[in-house]
């Protein structure tokens, strides 16, 4: 399972580094130059990527011609977004690292910055 | 019908008393993972013995259907309640309309929290996906000596507002944004690594789902809503327990202390590695405007710089595991005994 997200993550990365539309044809001649992989592997993960929404294609001839749905930095942008908006906007649970401070509490991180400095290190 | 009378008054004392007990014992995250424990314990206790009550109820009322409503009217009126009385159509439609009532409150209790779960669970998923896939691997964008970034499931997000995260999914992914990677040198991002796998292995994600569901199926009940902000609290000292063991402890508050003031770790960082980033010129942009759910930086830096002494943590680890045990144990002995 893990295997296969990761392959889709290489080919989506591929499609976004073309300027225009791919056939999986491009994609496998690629990605064969790195790893050893089956033309209908890449196939198969180029159809689950269009399936999920990833990649839109149209048909040329006998072969599809595959686009980004949107690109990397719209996918990052979405994703901030939600990771970053004011509670009530996602349901999505995300562990932070560090939360959002009040005054207060920026008061409270400076005296402890203070408290650092004076200690002998 | 006493043992679900006592269950229930059982339910009403534990989520009434409970949060004025647990508070004090674990306010100071003395004990983070029994902290977590004994507030779970006491959620389970007193929603476990109410929702057991009101089987035994249901189970009484639907096996001996006229002996429950004679027994329910004399509980109520007492020597007022005749046979003429609670033998009455009267009477008899008006519990049933009651029962439809409270079994209908008790499904519209069930779905809001399916809801709330569902929705989570299927939201957290998609950004869990979409972040591994639209990411740059984070093992990629780092140095090979930084071993411990190098792993799977951990991507890099172009933006320059210091961040870090983790979302469950299948696979989990941890997210560390440019602006924080920018922040933070080889063994800070360590120990926010650390500190995120930590939440992950610890399952704090489920205790998170499960908590905000009960929250949103049982608006009024404070031990949820209490519960539900402490279990969000402790696990964040859980997750800085477990980075401080893996990486020690200046290089997690000195994460800390970058990623919330927007200020890099002196003389470290990731900056000059990154497109958009130049070396020098860095701007200070400081964590904003993160989900409330978190516990505050301030609090978890004094507590990392200022560990309680043997015998505090001692004394805490005894007080949560007596509290936790008798919590568990008083429903369960008031099910068995009277009958």
């Amino acid at each position: 399972m893990r295997g296969f997200g990761e392959l889709e993550a290489v080919v989506m990365h591929r499609v976004w580094a073309h300027d225009g539309p791919v056939t999986v044809r491009d994609i496998f001649d690629e990605l064969r130059e790195e790893r050893p992989i089956a033309y209908t592997t890449v196939m198969s993960t180029m159809d689950n990527l269009h399936r999920k929404g990833w990649l839109a294609r149209e048909r040329d001839g006998k072969a599809y011609r595959y686009t980004a749905v949107a690109s990397r930095e719209e996918y990052s942008a979405r994703l901030m977004g939600e990771a970053l908006a004011a509670a009530g906007d996602t349901e999505a649970v995300l562990s932070h690292f560090v939360a959002a401070m009040d005054g207060d509490q920026s008061a409270a991180l400076r005296a402890a910055l203070e408290k650092i400095a004076g200690r002998p290190s | 019908m006493i043992t679900a009378l006592a269950l229930f008054g059982y339910a009403a004392a534990a989520a009434g008393c409970a949060p004025a007990l647990l508070a004090p014992l674990t306010s100071r995250g003395v004990s983070a993972r029994l902290g977590l424990a004994a507030w779970l314990a006491a959620m389970a206790s007193a929603g476990a013995s109410a929702a057991f009550g009101a089987y035994l109820v249901i189970a009484t009322a639907v096996a001996n259907w006229a002996p429950f409503t004679a027994a329910l009217c004399r509980s109520v009126a007492g020597d007022a309640c005749t046979p003429q009385v609670y033998r009455s159509e009267l009477y008899e439609g008006g519990v049933t309309a009651l029962a439809v009532v409270v079994v209908l409150a008790a499904a519209a209790a069930l779905w809001r929290y399916g809801r709330r779960v569902q929705r989570a669970q299927r939201q957290t998923r998609a950004h869990a996906e979409t972040a591994l896939l639209a990411g740059r691997a984070l093992a990629d964008q780092v140095p090979a000596g930084h071993a411990q970034g190098r792993r799977a499931g951990t991507v890099v997000l172009d933006d320059p507002r210091p961040a870090a995260y983790c979302v469950a999914g299948r696979p989990a992914a941890i997210v560390v944004t440019s602006g924080a990677l920018a922040l933070l040198g080889g063994p800070q991002l360590a120990a926010v690594l650390a500190h995120e796998r930590a939440h992950l292995a610890g399952r704090h994600h489920l205790l998170a789902t499960v908590t905000r569901g009960l929250t949103a199926a049982f608006p009024g009940v404070p031990l949820f809503a209490r519960g539900a902000a402490e279990i969000a609290r402790l696990s964040e000292m859980a997750a800085d327990d477990a980075a401080v063991r893996v990486e020690g402890c200046p290089a997690l508050v000195t994460a800390l202390l970058a990623i919330a003031t927007g200020a890099p770790v002196p003389g470290s960082g990731f900056a000059e590695l990154l497109p958009g980033h130049g070396g020098s010129g860095h701007e200070a942009v400081p964590a904003a405007g993160l989900a409330a759910t978190a516990c505050a930086v301030p609090a978890r830096v004094e507590r990392l710089l200022d560990p309680p002494g043997r015998s505090a943590v001692a004394v805490s680890r005894l007080a949560l595991a007596a509290l936790s045990v008798l919590l568990l144990l008083l429903p369960a002995a008031l099910a068995v005994l009277p009958s």
